[in-house]
């Protein structure tokens, strides 16, 4: 089904938590292992900037409809930060702007080099490269759509559950945008077919991974899909990403969680 | 206004700007209003190039966060509302368009290629590299140039209120929304120049090597000659350039110099 820009562009707006009572965390604090998979989730929505990134080095965003949706995507998911971080601070965690610095700075090599590669990647194979950046977007968004729903539901926590409920509905559309242009891409492109399986087998990750410590990254796996239940949700995720023409039997998320040792 | 206005208003809330962002224009635009006036042809034209420009603002993201501008999370924060403020300015400069019945389509033509301005055509692969050199003290540079683009493009929707009384409420609107742009460029420029001697020369080479305003090496050449005579071309325009001259020379660490070379860039 066809994507519809107009629409998501003039219903775009920032996630709202001010009707939300946050005072109940006074009572009722969030415990610590659940605090420390919001403050990933805080860091990775700050992060996306990081990814826009990515994405602008290749030829994709001249597309109009591209351009539409990554401006207000990058702000909708700003502001996904700033309500996880609201959360956080009730706590006492200060999520502020010169420790996100501070955290990218220690990114140094790897992060320098990244938009080289993608451009030239983006160089040299041209419009097939953007159904990759499509395909693994859809992949994320799937992911963190997961996440979220299910941080909502071991936590059990009203107040939060309604946060996270709202910012995974934000993340929908984020999908069905992804989805829409990967499959399009996709259909018509042997070679784009190719390209994306290669680049998602070998080299997707957990969102996240590459930016937070791998520790965090094994925490928030173990915290939010370990176990049968958690299982189940990843293996829908991964049952998504098969369905994008060319990915069939792809089990990039459940294949992360195995290198991880996440029990099933 | 006097250059150093903004540096007595103490720090700029990024968050709170997020929060108040202005999205879509179009309830406010009346297009029956403006197809019953009408739109001279120089308006039509410098509408269309302002909407080009603001559809700009991706390369120009882009441009900034391969470098180490991305790193920083308060000017990324800004970044993140005022592309979603420009796409809506650009929106409606369309809507307008669209009410006279004018061309909407992208301004197509050759381009102007003087080799001042080489550095800014320059693709992502050798911006990386560049930045990547020069660490985060490019930072300063990339907010002193966008400073003094937003003063330009405020130049040039003051002009188009002046030609164009029917949309002088439209473009107030506008201006408001870029004043707060040019409100948190001016701070960081202002903070990071005086921070470093390096940021200094780093932001005295991005401004002798810019085009002005940001963006218009992608514009057509017959239609930035248009943009220059039609917003710097008179007296009126000259000293709104030589303002924006003094207010770039008045920043730490820059000069006349700066200044000057800028007001002969600015006017044709």
């Amino acid at each position: 089904m066809a994507f519809d820009i107009d629409k998501y562009t003039t219903n775009s707006a920032a996630v709202g938590w001010s009707d939300l009572d946050f005072d109940v965390f006074d009572e009722h604090p969030l415990p610590e292992n659940t605090l420390r998979t919001l403050r990933y989730m805080c860091d990775i929505e700050y992060h996306t900037t990081c990814y826009l990134r990515d994405l602008l080095t290749t030829p994709s965003h001249n597309e109009p409809e591209v351009g539409a949706f990554m401006t207000m995507w990058n702000r909708e998911e700003f502001w996904h930060g700033e309500a996880l971080a609201a959360v956080l601070a009730k706590h006492g965690i200060t999520v502020d702007y010169d420790v996100l610095k501070a955290t990218r700075l220690k990114l140094g090599w790897k992060d320098r080099l990244d938009p080289i590669k993608q451009s030239i990647m983006g160089g040299l194979v041209g419009n097939d490269f953007v159904a990759v950046h499509m395909s693994w977007g859809a992949a994320n968004e799937w992911s963190a759509n997961a996440a979220y729903l299910r941080m909502a539901e071991l936590e059990g926590n009203p107040v939060l559950a309604e946060l996270l409920k709202r910012i995974a509905k934000q993340e929908t559309r984020h999908v069905a945008f992804y989805a829409s242009q990967a499959r399009d891409r996709l259909k018509d492109s042997k070679k784009a077919q190719k390209l994306t399986r290669f680049a998602l087998s070998k080299f997707w990750g957990p969102v996240g991974s590459g930016v937070q410590d791998d520790a965090e990254v094994t925490h928030v796996m173990n915290h939010l899909f370990a176990g049968p239940d958690g299982r189940k949700l990843v293996r829908d995720v991964d049952s998504h990403i098969a369905k994008l023409p060319g990915m069939e039997g792809l089990t990039i998320v459940e294949d992360s969680l195995e290198r991880r040792g996440i029990a099933a | 206004m006097s250059p150093r206005a903004t540096t007595t208003t103490g720090s700029f809330d990024v968050r709170e700007f997020a929060a108040t962002a202005r999205g879509s224009h179009r309830a406010e635009i009346d297009g029956e209003a403006i197809a019953r006036a009408g739109l001279a042809p120089d308006a039509v034209h410098l509408i269309r190039v302002l909407r080009d420009l603001e559809r700009g603002t991706l390369d120009r993201m882009r441009n900034l966060l391969v470098t180490a501008t991305h790193k920083d999370a308060r000017v990324t924060a800004f970044l993140a509302t005022w592309a979603f403020e420009k796409y809506w300015v650009a929106d409606a400069l369309d809507a307008v368009l669209g009410a006279v019945g004018a061309d909407t389509a992208p301004l197509a033509g050759p381009l102007r290629r003087s080799a001042a301005e080489r550095a800014e055509r320059r693709g992502p692969i050798r911006r990386a590299l560049a930045g990547n050199i020069a660490g985060a003290d490019i930072v300063a540079g990339h907010v002193a140039t966008g400073l003094v683009d937003e003063l330009i493009t405020n130049a040039a929707y003051r002009r188009l209120g002046e030609a164009a009384s029917v949309l002088s409420s439209l473009v107030a609107t506008l201006i408001a929304v870029k004043d707060r742009h040019v409100a948190f460029l001016a701070e960081e420029a202002e903070h990071k120049l005086a921070a470093s001697t390096r940021a200094v020369r780093l932001a005295r080479k991005a401004i002798a090597q810019a085009a002005w305003p940001i963006g218009a090496t992608e514009i057509p050449a017959a239609d930035r000659s248009f943009f220059e005579a039609f917003v710097f071309g008179d007296a009126e325009g000259r000293a709104a350039a030589e303002a924006i001259g003094a207010r770039l020379a008045a920043l730490p660490g820059l000069g006349q110099a700066q200044g000057s070379s800028l007001v002969a860039r600015l006017v044709p």
